[in-house]
């Protein structure tokens, strides 16, 4: 028993030095405008990213006027006074690149990876939507459309689609993340062209703009093409209008029915859970991968391999600038109610608060928690992301070589900890997605 | 004043570097094509044969291992199936450790381990790099291929065919292999009830016995390890691994069809039609047509910048989607054009679908669609490259297609080499537009007539066979198959005596019980229905009055008015007496083969335009089926005697609403009972 421990000591202080990540290498400089550009260079392969990172997400609307922020995901592929309408695509991919771009709730992501050759186009044309981006009524009717066929695609036919957006209609009642950065379609479609134009006006200046370029690059000539491209853009007059609003902690649970074009219900729960950059962060992470991370975790191994009372379970930390959502979703086996599915998972929970976890558990933890950090930086796709997120979310580029310290100051008492404290059954919410068939029709 | 001074410098300095002077309306130029080298793969052979290639790249301290067997297709016949099931046995236990033992160790240190019939896979950090191969030999030498495991297999097989029966998606998918390849080609046979139940797990241990073998195999090695670490590693781990000759197998190239033909499956609860043109083509990774047919289909259908993406969606707005392939392989490739249109203009689709092939041939590309095809293409080639991966692939295709050693070290000029002519002419090489094999899965008396034009409208079952040609008597008529279906009941005397009815049934859900209890008055319009799952009701309906409501989980939600029309659709217990008077509009569509049984398809529609379809028996008069396009399917069996009628016994349901069919038996059936209030509420 004893020699056991030690050897489990032994193996942890041998794999910690192992522990830390290999460096990414970079380069940083914010022009007078406001602009801050980050550049990280691998010459291993003849490609290179540019991303713009806008820190204007849904949480930066009007409440009046939600899906603002995701509408303009699109409409900044309109043109701009010199990028005529429907171009922008067919300009990167005449140049060999592809491009694309998210909305969340914190931030509006933009990027397009070229052959390094072309990083010159790639620097126009992300300089040219920040500078004058087409925003009239031609563009906003037309990608009206589009995002409306978009919330058909991903929402309406999607089975479980609406799990997001109805969740966090719930889980906040204060905090503008209770509507997800598709927003409201009516919204959209009574605004008027001034109030988009605005938006941009308030939103896409240099000041509240992280570019981001990584791959095959020399730091001189990239830094000069940036300067000769984004100097010009005029700085925002005014400041960006963050919302300063404490979500209050919930005291009682809600608890919902949503039918679906689902053939299978599921059951869903959430917590909310402190801001993206809190310490605790890291250990949320950690007991998701706990519950539901691979075959051998706590509740696959137990509900879907032994008690077969759910298909699949997954724990999702939903992690938000102003503090996100612990998000579980299972869904339940042939004949298997949900309530009774809902009780196993309550079960495991509470089990994890009561008595915790093992040892060899919170190693295996540590293990997994290892392996994801390294591969996640195998793209440079995904470096300009963390290295972009790092600055605006984190505060600090270098954040991105700190991600696997921050995890290895977790205890396994902490792991604990953070389940008693977030994982409130009190003040949660819990919804059950059920088929559809049985809300309209008769069964025969 | 110091900022003042700061910018003031500044300003200096942009105007020296001449940053102002950009011209914006022109698109800056590219720079010097950068040179692209592509990595080369070290190889070794061990002394069984198992061939190595090793990718080295330490950028990250990680490294994946995959064993590739490299053998002729197999024709699995009548244990369809089996070779499915081939790398979860493989995983679920070995002589040394059990499924639980294997998946606890390979998530504590963070792998992956998977396995198929013809290959394995295994990844981890640097550090964990023996234990990783320690657990993959595990799984390669002493797999136990335990018998639970295969039932569960088969269980889960069984349960994704029911539900693919019914799924537009995977009916096309048997109907195109079926007819592209011929049911009696590896390519072209699939599983059914009957081939998985003959499944056993000697075949499967028989397989990997004769199968798994080095001197058909392929280990890529990518990732932080260098050649002789690598054949260390390999020797320590893979040089006991034995021998043993592998039977070979060979098949004919599949005809095609001689003209072009419609190969039709009636699903008649669709509303969009599956289409897919398809044809078998002669193309393999590295021939003379491979790197045009690359651009070729960029240009066609490859994506929304395809000519068919183009035509259908943005144009016409038939569908969300249409794209095209031409797949390569060493026996037989594919050339597939497809999309999901609704019902309405399916036979619009199709004839776009045939003068784009038409188009295509008669006039060819243009130079302009095979610069952005060119750019596009080389573009997605130079991004592949980041991957390790690509580089090993790169080695094994050159290996398995015999390419010649500069292949991908030359591709980017072979791309760019290629003309509008070269082009054209693997269009012509490929595409016999006389011969297209045009497949809809989609409504069948909506849409088979319009698609005549094309070519013979040949019917397919949803298994691919084809569907026995049933010719009806042309004199009969809908009345009289309704009233030879009252006659077969028992009269209309009998029938008509009916009023209400109570009905119960039972049936079973993977062990647990379900009860659906139905009582139906006829006379009054009234109806309730109950399902309950070990005592406790799910869900309930009631309609009294003109009005109806469902409760389900507490919630309790009230019908507009077609939902109620809908409803009163499927809330009678003899309906047939009642179409007249509820001015329902029948309609008799021919003789349809109902799991062999040839029975009219009557068509009721209500006058919201709601409908579903009844089958009555040819021989017996009797109704074997309805189908409800909202709440599924229900085919009636074992009918026995009961008060002068004739009532099924035997109720298959199949629903979007649950995974597999349910059979459910009447327990217990009341005619004309004594009814209350309080049973319809």
């Amino acid at each position: 028993m004893r020699k056991s421990t030690f050897l489990g000591l032994l193996a942890f202080l041998m794999t910690l030095p192992v522990l830390a990540q290999k460096k990414i290498e970079f380069k940083e400089f914010t022009l007078d405008n406001g602009l801050h550009v980050i550049m990280h260079k691998d010459n291993s392969t003849p490609i290179v990213i540019t991303s713009v990172l806008y820190h204007v997400g849904s949480k930066n609307e009007n409440p009046e006027r939600t899906g603002f922020a995701h509408f303009f995901e699109h409409l900044m592929f309109e043109g701009s006074e010199n990028i005529e309408r429907g171009q922008y695509m067919k300009i990167i991919e005449s140049r060999g690149g592809t491009l694309n771009a998210f909305t969340s709730n914190d931030i509006t992501y933009y990027y397009e990876i070229l052959p390094s050759n072309e990083l010159e186009l790639a620097l126009y044309m992300e300089s040219e939507r920040m500078l004058h981006s087409k925003v009239d009524m031609t563009g906003v009717e037309t990608q009206r459309e589009v995002v409306k066929e978009e919330y058909r695609q991903r929402y309406e036919n999607q089975p479980y689609g609406t799990i997001l957006l109805e969740t966090l209609k719930r889980a906040y009642t204060d905090h503008p993340y209770r509507w997800a950065p598709i927003g409201s379609l009516d919204h959209l479609n009574a605004a008027k062209i001034e109030e988009f134009q605005q938006f941009y006006n308030d939103f896409y200046v240099p000041n509240n703009a992280t570019l981001t370029i990584a791959g095959d690059i020399d730091y001189k000539q990239t830094e000069d093409w940036v300067k000769q491209y984004f100097t010009e853009i005029p700085k925002g007059t005014k400041e960006i209008y963050r919302p300063n609003v404490t979500e209050a902690k919930k005291t009682e649970e809600v608890r919902d029915i949503i039918y679906d074009n689902i053939q299978i219900p599921a059951v869903i729960q959430a917590y909310n859970v402190p801001p993206r950059n809190h310490p605790d962060s890291y250990a949320m992470s950690m007991l998701s991968t706990y519950l539901t991370g691979g075959n051998s975790s706590l509740m696959t191994k137990e509900l879907v391999d032994k008690q077969q009372k759910a298909l699949a379970l997954a724990a999702i930390p939903y992690e938000l600038e102003d503090g996100g959502i612990f998000l579980m979703y299972g869904i339940t086996n042939m004949g298997v109610e949900p309530e009774a599915l809902e009780t196993e998972i309550d079960k495991l929970i509470k089990q994890v608060q009561d008595e915790g976890i093992s040892d060899r558990d919170f190693e295996k933890l540590q293990n997994i928690i290892e392996n994801n950090i390294v591969s996640g930086n195998s793209t440079v796709e995904g470096i300009a992301l963390n290295l972009a997120e790092s600055h605006v979310i984190f505060g600090d580029t270098d954040y991105i070589n700190q991600t696997m310290d921050k995890y290895s100051q977790v205890t396994k008492a902490d792991l604990q900890r953070v389940a008693k404290e977030y994982l409130n059954l009190e003040g949660r919410v819990v919804l059950y997605y059920l088929p559809k068939a049985e809300e309209t029709t008769t069964e025969e | 004043m110091k900022k003042i001074s700061i910018s003031f410098i500044f300003a200096i300095l942009i105007s020296m570097t001449g940053f102002a002077q950009i011209d914006r309306s022109q698109l800056p130029k590219a720079g010097p094509a950068p040179e692209i080298n592509i990595g080369e793969a070290e190889t070794f052979t061990l002394d069984n044969g198992l061939k190595v290639f090793v990718v080295e790249n330490d950028k990250l301290p990680r490294v994946s291992f995959t064993l590739v067997l490299e053998r002729d297709p197999i024709f699995e016949g009548e244990k369809a199936g089996y070779l499915g099931f081939v790398g979860q046995m493989m995983t679920a236990g070995t002589t040394n450790r059990t499924k639980d033992e294997l998946d606890e160790e390979i998530d504590f240190i963070g792998a992956s381990i998977s396995a198929s019939s013809t290959s394995m896979f295994g990844s981890s950090l640097k550090k964990h790099q023996e234990k990783v191969l320690e657990l993959m030999t595990d799984v390669l030498y002493n797999p136990v291929f335990p018998e639970e495991e295969l039932d569960k297999l088969k269980k889960q097989s069984l349960t994704n065919l029911a539900a693919s029966k019914d799924d537009p998606g995977s009916i096309s998918g048997r109907l195109t292999s079926a007819l592209v390849y011929g049911k009696d080609h590896p390519y072209g046979e699939f599983s059914t009830e009957e081939t998985i139940a003959n499944i056993e797990v000697d075949d499967i241990r028989n397989y990997y016995e004769t199968f798994y073998k080095p001197n058909i195999a392929y280990m890529a090695i990518v990732g932080d390890m260098n050649v002789s670490e690598a054949e260390d590693l390999m020797n320590q781990y893979f040089g006991d691994w034995e021998q043993g000759e592998v039977p070979t197998f060979e098949y004919t190239m599949p005809d095609g069809a001689e003209q072009t033909m419609v190969g039709l499956v009636d699903r008649s609860s669709s509303v969009q039609t599956v289409i897919d043109v398809v044809q078998p083509i002669d193309l393999t990774l590295g021939d003379e047509n491979y790197i045009s047919s690359r651009l070729l289909n960029q240009i066609f259908g490859g994506g929304s910048s395809g000519r068919l993406f183009q035509n259908l969606r943005e144009d016409k707005g038939y569908t969300y989607g249409a794209y095209s392939s031409f797949s390569s392989d060493k026996l037989v490739g594919q050339f597939s054009a497809s999309a999901s249109v609704r019902t309405e203009v399916t036979d619009s689709a199709v004839y776009e679908f045939v003068s784009e092939i038409d188009r295509l041939l008669a006039e060819g590309v243009t130079e302009e669609e095979l610069t952005l095809a060119k750019a596009n293409l080389s573009g997605s080639f130079g991004r592949s490259l980041e991957s390790p991966s690509t580089i090993a692939n790169f080695a094994l295709n050159m290996e398995r297609y015999d390419l010649p050693s500069d292949y991908y070290a030359t591709y980017l000029q072979k791309v760019n080499d290629l003309t509008v002519d070269d082009i054209n002419a693997t269009a012509q090489k490929l595409i016999e537009p006389d011969k297209l094999m045009i497949t809809a899965v989609g409504n069948g008396s909506e849409i088979a007539e319009k698609l005549e034009r094309f070519g013979e409208v040949k019917m397919f079952d949803n298994m691919g066979d084809p569907a026995r040609e049933i010719t009806m008597d042309a004199s009969m008529t809908v009345e009289q198959v309704i009233a030879n279906y009252i006659d077969a009941i028992g009269g209309m005397e009998a029938a008509s005596a009916v009023k209400s009815a109570k009905v119960s049934m039972d049936a079973d859900v993977m062990g647990n019980a379900i009860t659906l209890t139905s009582v139906y008055d006829d006379e009054n319009k009234r109806y309730a229905q109950k399902t309950s799952l070990a005592g406790n009701v799910m869900q309930s309906t009631s309609m009294v009055g003109g009005k109806g409501a469902i409760s389900a989980q507490g919630q309790n939600i009230d019908m507009n008015e077609a939902q109620y029309n809908e409803a009163q659709m499927s809330a009678l217990f003899i309906p047939e007496l009642y179409y007249e008077s509820l001015g329902y509009d029948v309609k008799l569509d021919g003789v349809k083969d109902v799991d062999g049984v040839d029975a009219y398809k009557v068509i009721v529609t209500n006058s919201d335009g709601a409908y579903l379809t009844n089958y009555y028996a040819v021989e017996s008069g009797l109704k074997i089926k309805n189908e409800n396009p909202k709440s599924g399917d229900t085919v009636y069996s074992e009918y026995e005697e009961t008060n002068g009628l004739l009532v099924p016994m035997l109720w298959t349901i199949t629903s979007p609403a649950i995974p597999v069919p349910l059979a459910a038996k009447i327990t217990s059936l009341e005619i004309n009972p004594t009814l209350t209030d309080a049973d319809f509420n």
